[in-house]
């Protein structure tokens, strides 16, 4: 890898294509999202295009209400857009797609709280593999009980689980889904530092094993940077996409020592100091 | 059990009240037969199976007529509180018709289906149909439409949705509605055998005291209070079996 390039701020995402890149796997054009809420009308995004490349790992970040997960309920077809199209694989996304799944922000009211951790797990992986035996099915669920570190708890109802439990509990029902297209909405906001770095490198080993495109909102600039093969940063409309930036750190990565790299440093350093002076520049 | 202690000895007390204000003569013993006395004939009743020829017939009636109300009204409100057309359909008249008193119902009853079981069952069904109704339409348009975006996104179809997600979300507010149902089944039976005909536990009261049998009256009114209360508390223990999910906290 060229050092000199190890990070690419401001990098125009046309260009990334351009030079020799995966095929687009989501095209976002000319999207307009309005919301009305007592009369007034609020604008959330004004002619956004974007492309996202198959197999990234692309964080998005940006200050709190500026659409980001409005963004990723657009593409997942819970939303629709009030103007412009959203493409998947070549198709015009107008409902949830197969092969897509969003992860709620709001993890406690997406958990099924009539199931136990078992059957939470369980319901993800009915709805995609539909001859599997009852044992196989038990079997593979516990496994990923197990990956999300809540062995012991499958028979727990969520009203029986901490949040950050029941946070764990809507990411393993996800990822057992083993979608083509993973839409995580700041899906480690409720769990300690600890398990939140097991998690990451879970998500990013089962990233680097399967062909999956993960989309992953956080406010963290730390963990968008360890994560992801690329990074955007949103601003209010009519700003939208204000930073994109390609993570030239190599993978497989691991806490210790991608963290251990000068580059990593200076990636995290480049990408916080641009987003605050931002921000500060606006406040 | 045990922190229900005080009010256990107070019904002992009003019992013990009862007694004495009735052998002493504070109140006139033939309206008011000592305690004792109704124990005595309420047992005596129950042995010699009159008491349940008369509750069975009632028993029957609240139960046939509770659960033609719940299969109506559940799928009903399903239907309201998923389609909105249904909704706005059927809301108007719902609101109308429900406040009026059950009773008020069976005189036109009579008219219709005459003075024996079908007016009975009949008016029992109207009287339970409403809280189960309007507690499923408003449980299910209270479901959490993240919970329904959720079974969108693991792309679950909208049949499916309705039985996997929306029904075990409002199920909580079905049961309430079933259990307030089965309370006011049990006045209205009471009711429409009081106004006519000659079986059931409500006819029986009224004609003990036509006929002076005070005591089995009130053993009458005793049965009535002892099923309730058994009713109720069946029903505590259904929903604390479907609900078992809320933990112990959760409460009603
Ligand atoms: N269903 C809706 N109805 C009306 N307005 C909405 C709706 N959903 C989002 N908005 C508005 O859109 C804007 C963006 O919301 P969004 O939830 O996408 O922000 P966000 O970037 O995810 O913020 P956060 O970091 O706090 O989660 C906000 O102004 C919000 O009020
Ligand atoms: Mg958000």
């Amino acid at each position: 890898m060229n050092l000199s390039n190890v990070y690419e701020l401001g990098t125009d995402n046309e260009m990334q294509i351009e030079t020799g890149r995966p095929k687009t796997l989501i095209h976002i054009e000319g999207v307009n999202k309005e919301f009305s809420v007592n009369k007034n009308k609020i604008t959330v995004f004004e002619n956004f295009s974007y492309k996202i490349p198959e197999g990234s790992f692309l964080s998005i970040v940006g200050p709190s209400g500026c659409g980001k997960s409005t963004l990723l309920k657009l593409i997942s077809g819970l939303e629709t857009p009030t103007s412009g199209t959203i493409n998947f694989d070549g198709q015009v996304i107008s409902g949830p797609p197969k092969g897509m799944i969003y992860v709620f922000q709001q993890y406690t009211k997406s958990i099924f709280p009539w199931y136990t951790v078992l059957e939470n797990i369980e319901f993800g992986l009915n709805t995609q593999k539909k001859n599997i035996s009852k044992q196989e099915a038990k079997e593979r669920c516990m496994e990923y009980i197990k990956l999300v570190g809540l062995e012991g708890y499958e028979d727990y109802y969520p009203s029986q689980l901490s949040g950050g439990m029941q946070q764990r509990v809507v990411i393993a029902r996800a990822l057992i889904c083993e979608p083509k297209v993973l839409l995580m909405d700041e899906p480690f906001s409720a769990v300690d530092a600890m398990t939140r770095a097991i998690l990451q490198e879970l998500l990013l080993s089962i990233w680097e094993k399967l062909p999956i495109t993960i989309l992953f909102v956080t406010h963290d600039v730390d963990e968008a940077v360890f994560l992801s093969s690329h990074i955007i940063s949103l601003g209010k409309a009519p700003i939208g996409l204000k930073e994109d930036i390609v993570v030239n750190l190599p993978y497989p990565r691991n806490q210790i020592d991608t963290r251990k790299s000068k580059h990593f440093t200076t990636m995290q350093l480049k990408l916080f100091s641009s987003i605050f002076s931002q921000e500060k520049g606006q406040a | 059990m045990l922190k229900r202690w005080p009010g256990f000895v107070l019904i002992i007390a009003l019992l013990v009240m009862w007694e004495i204000a009735s052998k002493t003569g504070i109140v006139d013993s033939v309206s008011m037969p000592p305690v004792s006395q109704v124990f005595t004939t309420w047992g005596g009743i129950i042995a010699n199976g009159e008491l349940l020829n008369y509750l069975l017939p009632s028993l029957g009636r609240i139960f046939s007529g509770f659960l033609l109300a719940a299969l109506v009204a559940v799928p009903l409100g399903l239907l309201m509180g998923t389609t909105p057309f249904i909704y706005r359909l059927l809301e108007p008249i719902t609101e109308l018709i429900r406040p009026i008193p059950a009773s008020a119902y069976i005189p036109v009853a009579i008219l219709f289906l005459g003075i024996e079981n079908e007016m009975k069952v009949f008016v029992i069904f109207l009287s339970s149909l409403f809280p189960i109704l309007l507690n499923t339409y408003s449980g299910v348009r209270g479901v959490d439409p993240i919970l329904i975006d959720t079974g969108r996104t693991f792309g679950v179809s909208k049949m499916k949705s309705l039985f996997k997600i929306i029904l075990p979300a409002a199920l909580p507010s079905i049961l309430t509605g079933m259990r307030v149902s089965v309370g006011i089944a049990l006045v209205v039976a009471v009711v429409a055998e009081m106004i006519t005909g000659n079986s059931g536990i409500g006819y029986f009261i009224l004609d003990m005291q036509r006929i002076f049998r005070v005591a089995e009256m009130f053993a009458g009114i005793f049965t009535l209070g002892i099923i309730g209360y058994l009713i109720n508390f069946g029903f505590l223990k259904v929903e604390q079996y479907f609900l078992r999910w809320r933990g112990n906290t959760g409460g009603v």
